[in-house]
């Protein structure tokens, strides 16, 4: 571009990469493309322009020109006009080349960001920029469409009937891409990643957390993979406590019957084996009001402390897992705090999402809840909540954090991929597409599941496991007695007949008539539904249908091969 | 699996030597169409990398081509398209088949003694939870002892810390000397240890052993080591293979120990992350567990760690696809394990020369890294300072390398008192080492001192 006989100068133009400031202030630029090009001072801007977007293919109009001057490094000058480029030319004269950085600026239209701003404030009263925003086309309507909801979930499988976020969650591709952009960062310059990136993204996550379930400090926040391992990490200090001699052999930990399996397992593999009595509550399924799991929960306690015994935890779900039930939480806290239980742990993987997590309220010393079930984060993030005085649990993987805090232990348990833990800004800002939020998601799931519950009991002449106010966004729907679900696994062989014959994904529930009431109750098989922002009434119908042209068919569970 | 250009290479996995240098043309081979992988077609494979950077420092966090990255993705999106159907159709299956390929390249006897876990961080809690249970449960007396190299990583000395010391075992550390000479100088310090250890009729219970320690990097004898333990009656030996399939010779039979530990996405091309423990069948595997508890608890610990809940579990299920892109090259990973030896050796040995430094061991005590002393003048003299040093280098003349303090002992006068871990994988080219040694150069002629960074 430089004509013989003017001042030079090689313009390094630098493209696709990201800036940082360094401990003095000053700037560099790392990674992108290069390409040079010499100019004088009468090429013109535009011209400059040309030849600069045509090397990084991009568009003018959203391009950016800046450089640094020689003795500072700390300011970027704008290049705006053929004065700027001149001016350009003639302060780096000296030099044989120019660092020329070329930014392309994002679209986003101002009147869509400023009513978003502010509905993000309303919807969930979190203070949050728009740093993480995705936008791939400014969107003129301030909510998401059905169509963008269709397009965000077009990676699930089209030919299932998908009624069961309860059990694996779901992520939008806008979120699983901003996952990918993570994974992409660590791979193309880990140790860069490790010491600089890393740290402050799972804080950023912590504190998404933090004002999500209202808790009062970001030190009381840890993420880790799921709700598996927060209840391991809480089982395994009361292990700790039995073996160095701090409980008493034989001091209790409670559950409640309807434990999860995993929870279950982890009870026996750190409770019972250092020599901790365990309790089981029970309760009728189905249940008809609160009061008969605060009742039951009451008599349980009262047995646990029997003998002078102490009750040293007590495990309650938020929401069960199978039979799905909202449990009343709060109520069952305060029995305990009466009643001298000395820790509650809140089991909501059916959390954040699900139901209202608001740790305060709820008064629990730990709570865990998963993210990639309900919040729309991909597999797997959960998080687990410790009250403050709760400064000495650790993470079963002991890295060389190990002391620094449960929530730094967690922050580095080895190489592993952390783009999960990573993205609960990129989710929130999903969810913030919604009208209302989290919170109006929820209230439509719930308000469809119970719904769509509703018409399939009235459709197959059965009941529902709970009252709806006992139902979050999940609700249990009694199958027609003439299936015959006999035991454990014909559950399980039906569940797969529906998904292989009628491509229908729906968990059923053996209710083992012993368990429960006594003469007339005919139900034994419950299913699950779940509904989330992917799911259209179709679904609900083709289960319907399935399930009605079985019945009509004659089908019994003994008709299916071991 | 089972096309000719796989069946080529499968004895080649095992252990077979093949030719020392990798032709620069594409070679026909007589049994198969199999023409080694281009360079260009490498640069391809990790164009991901960050090009402004001399990416020397693979021993940290390993890489992964991008060929195994698409079949990740695969991975990920049949879960995210239908997780029930794939959690009850696929998934096992895929743990399984990335388990029975560890096997072979181990030279393990059964699948039964592979489990997956996700890094050597866990598998090294989960063997000393085990520990940590012996103590709780009384099978093991207060100040029975564990024994570690004290150049041990540091994640795995903070685990014996939360486990054994807590749970009231004794620690023992192995001295080792660095720089070191020879293996019988690692040899004869154990055989010390081991004597001290033993002292008052206590009972070793577990001795961990690194096969690679990290820093500094040095290639331990394990082989002779396991023997020593065996002899010497130590109950359990767990070889801490961090830096294991891919940079050494890893033969679970030769070895002879009870645990392996080894990281696939250090040396093996898997994505963050994914690691292999062996454990020898005994009775006493059946009480190992994996910390996180599932529903799998009690059915032995591969089927535990194959499912913790619910997990990303791509970075398992791509080993297939790793053993295609391994086998794309010359001998497959015994020629890169071979190139990359041959390669560090030569740059190591080119930068202690251009330095005039010299190398913290001999050639034959490497495998894929190597320790080199840098210039005393740099004035390393702690810890902070290799920190410092290492960002200055990252920052100001885009170099990648970790950077270790050799504090000098009691009485000692050491001029060389920092040394630089270099790696050396297939992506690396000679102008990334030729850029560290201008680099130091300059700091050398600039009169730079690592004060100059702590103001």
């Amino acid at each position: 571009m430089a004509t013989e006989g003017n001042k030079k100068i090689i313009a390094v133009c630098q493209s696709g990469g990201e800036f940082e400031t360094n401990k003095d202030g000053t700037l560099s630029y790392r990674g992108g493309q290069a390409h040079a090009l010499d100019i004088d001072d009468r090429v013109k801007f535009e011209d400059f322009k040309v030849e600069v977007a045509e090397m990084f293919s991009c568009y003018m109009n959203s391009m950016s020109v800046k450089y640094l001057l020689p003795g500072n490094k700390k300011t970027l000058i704008t290049i705006s006009n053929d004065k700027d480029l001149k001016r350009m030319v003639k302060f780096c004269g000296d030099s044989v080349t120019v660092d020329v950085y070329v930014v392309a600026e994002e679209i986003v239209a101002l009147n869509v960001s400023d009513m978003l701003s502010a509905r993000f404030s309303a919807a969930c009263g979190v203070d949050h920029c728009l740093d993480h925003v995705d936008y791939s086309k400014p969107n003129l309507s301030c909510f998401i469409t059905d169509t963008e909801i269709q397009s965000e979930f077009a990676h699930h499988d089209l030919g299932v009937a998908r009624m069961n976020n309860g059990s694996f969650g779901c992520c939008p591709a806008s979120v699983i891409r901003a996952a990918r952009r993570w994974q992409l960062r660590f791979l193309r310059q880990p140790d860069h990643f490790y010491y600089h990136e890393l740290q402050q993204g799972l804080l950023e996550s912590r504190t998404v957390i933090k004002h999500l379930i209202n808790a009062e400090d970001v030190d009381e926040i840890t993420v880790v993979d799921n709700a598996t391992t927060a209840v391991a990490i809480v089982l395994q200090h009361t292990a700790w406590a039995f073996s160095e001699g701090i409980y008493d052999k034989g001091d209790a930990v409670l559950m409640l019957h309807y434990a999860y399996g995993a929870v279950k397992k982890s009870i026996k593999a750190y409770v019972s084996r250092t020599g901790g009595h365990v309790i089981e509550v029970p309760f009728n399924f189905p249940v008809n009001s609160n009061d008969e799991i605060v009742s039951e929960f009451r008599k349980a306690l009262g047995k646990g402390k029997a003998n002078g015994r102490k009750v040293r935890l007590a495990l309650i779900d938020h929401v069960t897992s199978m039979p799905s039930v909202v449990i009343p939480v709060k109520d069952l806290v305060k029995i305990c705090r009466e009643e001298g239980v000395e820790q509650v742990l809140v089991d909501a993987a059916h959390g954040v999402g699900c139901v209202d997590v608001d740790v305060q309220e709820i008064g629990a010393d730990f709570c865990t809840s998963s993210l990639h079930k309900w919040f729309f984060c991909p597999p797997s993030v959960a998080f687990l909540h410790c009250r403050k005085k709760h400064l000495d649990l650790h993470h079963p993987i002991v890295s060389h954090e190990y002391g620094n805090g449960l929530p730094i232990e967690s922050g580095w348990v080895g190489t592993r991929d952390y783009s999960p833990l990573l993205v609960v800004p990129s989710a929130l800002d999903f969810i913030n597409r919604f009208e209302g939020g989290i919170q109006g998601i929820k209230k439509r799931n719930h308000d469809n599941v119970v719904e769509i519950g509703k018409m399939l009991a009235e459709a197959w002449g059965t009941n529902l496991g709970c009252p709806p106010d006992m139902c979050a966004s999940m609700i249990m729907v009694g199958l027609p007695a003439g299936l015959g679900i006999a035991r454990e696994k014909d559950a399980l062989k039906l569940k797969t007949h529906l998904r292989k014959n009628f491509g229908v994904e729906v968990p059923i529930y053996f209710k083992d008539p012993e368990d429960g009431e006594g003469e007339g109750e005919s139900i034994t098989g419950y299913a699950r539904i779940s509904h989330q922002v992917y799911n259209k009434i179709g679904d609900y119908h083709k289960y319907r249908d399935a399930v009605s042209q079985l019945v009509s068919d004659g089908f019994t569970c003994a008709c299916l091969p071991d | 699996m089972e096309n000719d250009h796989h069946q080529h290479h499968r004895h080649e996995l095992n252990g077979d030597s093949t030719k020392p240098h990798a032709p620069k043309k594409p070679r026909l081979s007589l049994s198969s169409s199999f023409s080694s992988i281009t360079e260009f077609e490498i640069r391809s494979e990790f164009s991901h990398h960050d090009p402004s950077i001399a990416r020397i420092n693979n021993g940290s966090f390993g890489c992964c081509p991008r060929s195994v990255t698409a079949a990740q993705m695969e991975w990920q999106t049949r879960f995210l398209a239908q997780p029930d159907a794939f959690y009850f159709n696929e998934l096992k299956k895929g743990i399984l088949h990335s388990r029975t390929i560890i096997k072979d390249l181990i030279n393990a006897d059964h699948v039964d003694e592979v489990s997956i876990v996700d890094n050597a961080t866990t598998a090294a809690a989960i063997i000393l939870q085990q520990i940590a249970w012996g103590f709780a449960g009384g099978k093991f007396r207060p100040g029975d002892a564990v024994l570690m190299l004290h150049y041990a990583y540091g994640s795995v000395k903070k685990s014996i810390e939360a486990y054994v010391t807590r749970a009231g075992g004794h620690v023992i550390e192995v001295p080792l000397p660095f720089p070191v000479n020879s293996e019988e100088e690692i040899i004869s310090e154990f055989k010390k240890a081991l004597e001290r250890g033993k002292a008052n009729g206590r009972k070793i219970r577990l001795a961990v052993i690194d096969h690679v320690t990290s820093m500094p990097c040095v290639v331990i004898p394990v082989k002779e080591l396991v023997k020593i333990c065996r002899e010497e009656g130590v109950e359990q030996v767990f070889i801490d293979a961090a830096h294991g399939i891919g940079c050494t010779k890893v033969d679970m039979k030769e070895i002879g120990a009870d645990y392996y530990a080894s990281n696939l996405h250090k040396w093996f091309f898997c994505p963050p992350s994914i690691a292999l423990l062996y454990c020898r069948k005994s009775p006493e595997i059946l009480d190992l567990h994996h910390p996180v508890v599932s529903h799998e608890y009690g059915n032995g610990l591969a089927i535990e760690s194959a499912w913790i809940g619910t997990r990303d579990y791509s970075p398992q299920l791509v080993v297939p696809s790793v053993v295609e892109f391994v086998n794309r090259f010359e001998g497959g990973i015994e020629g890169i394990k071979e190139r990359n030896h041959e390669q560090v050796v030569k740059m190591g040995e080119m930068l202690a020369n251009a330095w005039g430094t010299k190398l913290g061991c001999p050639p034959e005590m490497c495998a894929s890294m190597i320790m080199i002393g840098l210039p005393t003048c740099l004035g390393i003299s702690c810890e902070e300072d290799t920190m410092n040093l290492r960002t200055h280098l990252r920052e100001q003349f885009g170099v990648e390398v970790p950077i270790y303090f050799r504090a000098p002992k009691n009485g000692e006068t050491v001029s060389i008192t920092g040394y630089a871990r270099i790696s050396h994988q297939v992506y690396n080219k000679e102008e990334d080492y030729i850029k560290f040694r201008n680099a130091v150069k300059q700091l050398v002629s600039d009169g730079f001192t690592c004060t100059l960074l702590s103001q």
